[in-house]
């Protein structure tokens, strides 16, 4: 065939724009099948359309105006060259040492979990994709930079990284300052120390300062916003506008090694045959990974949870929570509760980790677990009462050691109810924390309940929770010492 | 006396080895079975995340190259049947049809390929300048041609005209040689 008659070409051209009608694809179907030559002709086509793409991935972009008034990079001098090579290379996070000798790195990984990325590659302006896990760089000057999964990014320079989706925290030393980070909806340049950068899937742009300042502006405006330790901002492409911070949101470099360690000794798999274990007990009311692509019913984001490529609910909105409804309308004398929770914000009057819909006076033994303004505990059931000689003010059972100190990282919670025995139990990492005694003690009542939040309002959970589970007997020391050790994503 | 199991690191590198010399053929393949390429990117992001899963599973005395067509033309499959709703696409039969042609002709789509840089380098640079802009990652066409001040169907049709100005040039270039 030397070349497509008019019509073919038509048919062509709308079915590799995704455009073509079912008529158009019948048509190109039957002309595949009964024309060998217009066949391999169709091939050929697609070939070089994938090949082009290949040969031009590594080109550098057009930057947008406004953010390269900020700090534009140094472009790469033999890109031309260097994009032939490294074309096409989307990542697992793949290996591109080989062919580039000769130039110096943009940046090494110094770490990474769950993504066949070996340490000590090293990257220079290929786009890195992974679907799973996360990767630390550290570039020439010093700068640590976490990419959590899944993410799509690129570095432009030594002192540039480009995002196009996903999570990005980095650790800024004084002699790599102006470190910046570019995504679809503006930058962000660093004046010192450290900072997280997402991009959503849905579109838009979020920049966290944890420590220092930050520079960031919106593409499309001529406003820069400057941003101190604390504060964060969303960019929209002409606008930008505050945000509260999420520093836990991102995986930080600290955190990476122990993920790193906790992987690589097995952990997941550890945690994996416990969980199948716990799904045989035969008191399990209910046990929740949000594994799976079912749909979870309710408003949040999907987020990593504690293994590399696994999913967590992420409650960040106003109004963010997840509905389940387990254990019917049954009375329960003893109620386990346990999650794997990781908490942003504390301070916040209550944050919900599991609230039954109902707390009325004619359906006592309702139960809401919570993280309260101290960062303890609370299990509140209606109608219980506290035995004389409780410490608590507030009238319900709560925790002592607050979960502060663990903000920004995976901790287990747990809470063991005994209405026999009148007791609440609290376990923090499952180390026991503290025994509370009630006077009165209603079997506990399950049913249509929120995690994260309760009545969509005033409660949100500021953070993901990775799996929680209720069982109808009381846990002992050991068994929740078991839950977490086997569970904990760290070493 | 079984061999004792590779340490994670060399299992890695093996996969990376082997994963690296086939890449462009496995994208190529995908590439053919898809609509655009934006789905074949997105298929084949998936097929790599599917073939380091199951590397373990992979049996070394197969080609790891058939062993990954076979992992694509399955990772096309079920892609397909989540797009039927909303797209038209290929039946099965079609797409049995490209598949099988694919993989017996994968050395000649290499060769195809390898032409294509050279014939790229003979573009004129208008038309090497398009080609640049348009395939470059997170390129829409709209934007691109609003930026050029063409429609987006004039964008499209330049295009078709420089891949089959390109694949003429790349038959011409595997042209088997008259001995002198």
């Amino acid at each position: 065939m030397k070349e497509l008659t008019p019509l073919q070409a038509s048919w062509v051209l709308d079915y590799v724009k995704g455009t073509a009608s079912e008529e158009v694809v019948r048509s190109l179907e039957s002309a595949l099948k009964t024309d060998g030559a217009f066949r391999a002709y169709f091939l050929e086509y697609l070939n070089v359309d994938g090949a082009l793409s290949a040969e031009t991935a590594a080109h550098p972009e057009v930057f947008p105006e406004n953010v390269s008034t900020l700090q534009k990079p140094p472009r790469p001098r033999r890109w031309k060259a260097w994009s032939r090579v490294a074309a096409g290379i989307v990542f697992l996070g793949l290996a591109v040492a080989l062919w580039s000798r000769n130039r110096a790195p943009y940046a090494t990984v110094c770490a990474a979990t769950g993504t066949p990325v070996p340490v000590g590659q090293a990257v220079h302006s290929q786009s890195l994709r992974f679907e799973t896990g996360a990767v630390e760089f550290e570039t020439a000057k010093g700068a640590r930079v976490v990419v959590e999964a899944p993410a799509e990014v690129r570095f432009e320079s030594g002192d540039c990284l480009r995002v196009f989706r996903g999570k990005v925290a980095a650790e800024v030393p004084p002699a790599a300052r102006g470190f910046s980070v570019l995504t679809p909806d503006g930058g962000a340049v660093d004046l010192g120390t450290r900072f997280g950068v997402e991009v959503q899937n849905t579109g838009g742009s979020e920049v966290h300062v944890f420590e220092g300042e930050v520079i960031a502006q919106a593409r499309g405006t001529t406003q820069k916003r400057s941003l101190h330790t604390g504060e964060a901002a969303s960019l929209n492409v002409g606008a930008s506008a505050a945000r509260g911070l999420r520093s836990s949101s991102f995986i930080q470099p600290a955190e990476l090694p122990a993920l790193a360690a906790g992987l690589a000794a097995g952990q997941r798999d550890r945690a994996n045959a416990h969980w199948r274990t716990m799904l045989k007990d035969p008191a399990l009311i209910a046990a929740l990974d949000f594994e799976g692509s079912q749909p979870l019913e309710g408003k949040h984001r999907i987020a990593q949870g504690r293994w590399p490529g696994s999913r967590a609910p992420e409650f960040v909105n106003v109004g963010d929570h997840l509905r389940v409804e387990v254990g019917g309308e049954r009375e329960y004398a003893q109620l386990t509760l346990a999650a794997w929770v990781r908490l942003d914000h504390l301070g916040e009057p209550y944050q919900s980790l599991y609230h039954t819909d109902g707390w009325t006076a004619n359906a006592p033994g309702q139960v809401h677990w919570m993280i309260t303004q101290n960062a303890t505990m609370r299990l509140a059931l209606r109608g219980n009462t506290l035995a004389a000689g409780s410490d608590e003010q507030n009238g319900f059972p709560d925790s002592k050691t607050p979960v502060l100190p663990e903000r920004g990282r995976w901790i287990h919670l747990a809470a063991v109810y005994d209405s026999r025995a009148h007791t609440v139990r609290f376990y923090l990492n499952g180390v026991f924390d503290k025994e509370t005694r009630q006077e009165t003690a209603w079997p506990a009542r399950l049913g249509p309940a929120q995690i994260g939040n309760w009545n969509q309002q005033d409660r949100k959970l500021s953070g993901r929770i990775d799996e929680i589970m209720l069982i109808a007997r009381p846990l002992s020391d050991e068994e929740i010492r078991e839950l977490h050790d086997s569970g904990d994503p760290y070493r | 006396m079984q061999a004792p199991d590779p340490t994670p690191e060399a299992r890695q590198q093996n996969f990376l080895r082997l994963f690296m010399a086939c890449e462009p053929a496995i994208r190529a393949f995908v590439r053919s079975l898809v609509p655009t390429l934006s789905d074949s990117n997105d298929v084949m992001q998936e097929v790599a995340v599917v073939l380091w899963q199951k590397f373990a599973e992979y049996e070394t005395t197969e080609d790891f190259r058939r062993w990954s067509f076979r992992v694509a033309k399955w990772k096309v499959l079920s892609w397909r049947r989540d797009r039927m709703r909303d797209r038209h696409v290929f039946g099965d039969e079609t797409l049995e049809l490209l598949a099988h042609e694919a993989e017996t002709h994968t050395e000649k789509l290499e060769a195809q390929r390898e032409a294509l840089r050279e014939c790229l380098g003979r573009l004129p640079a208008a038309q090497r300048d398009l080609v640049d802009k348009a395939y470059a990652p997170h390129t829409r066409i709209d934007s691109l041609a609003a930026h050029i001040g063409v429609t987006a169907m004039s964008l499209y049709k330049k295009l078709h005209r420089i891949r089959t100005l390109l694949i003429d040039c790349t038959r011409n270039a595997l042209l088997p040689r008259r001995p002198q």
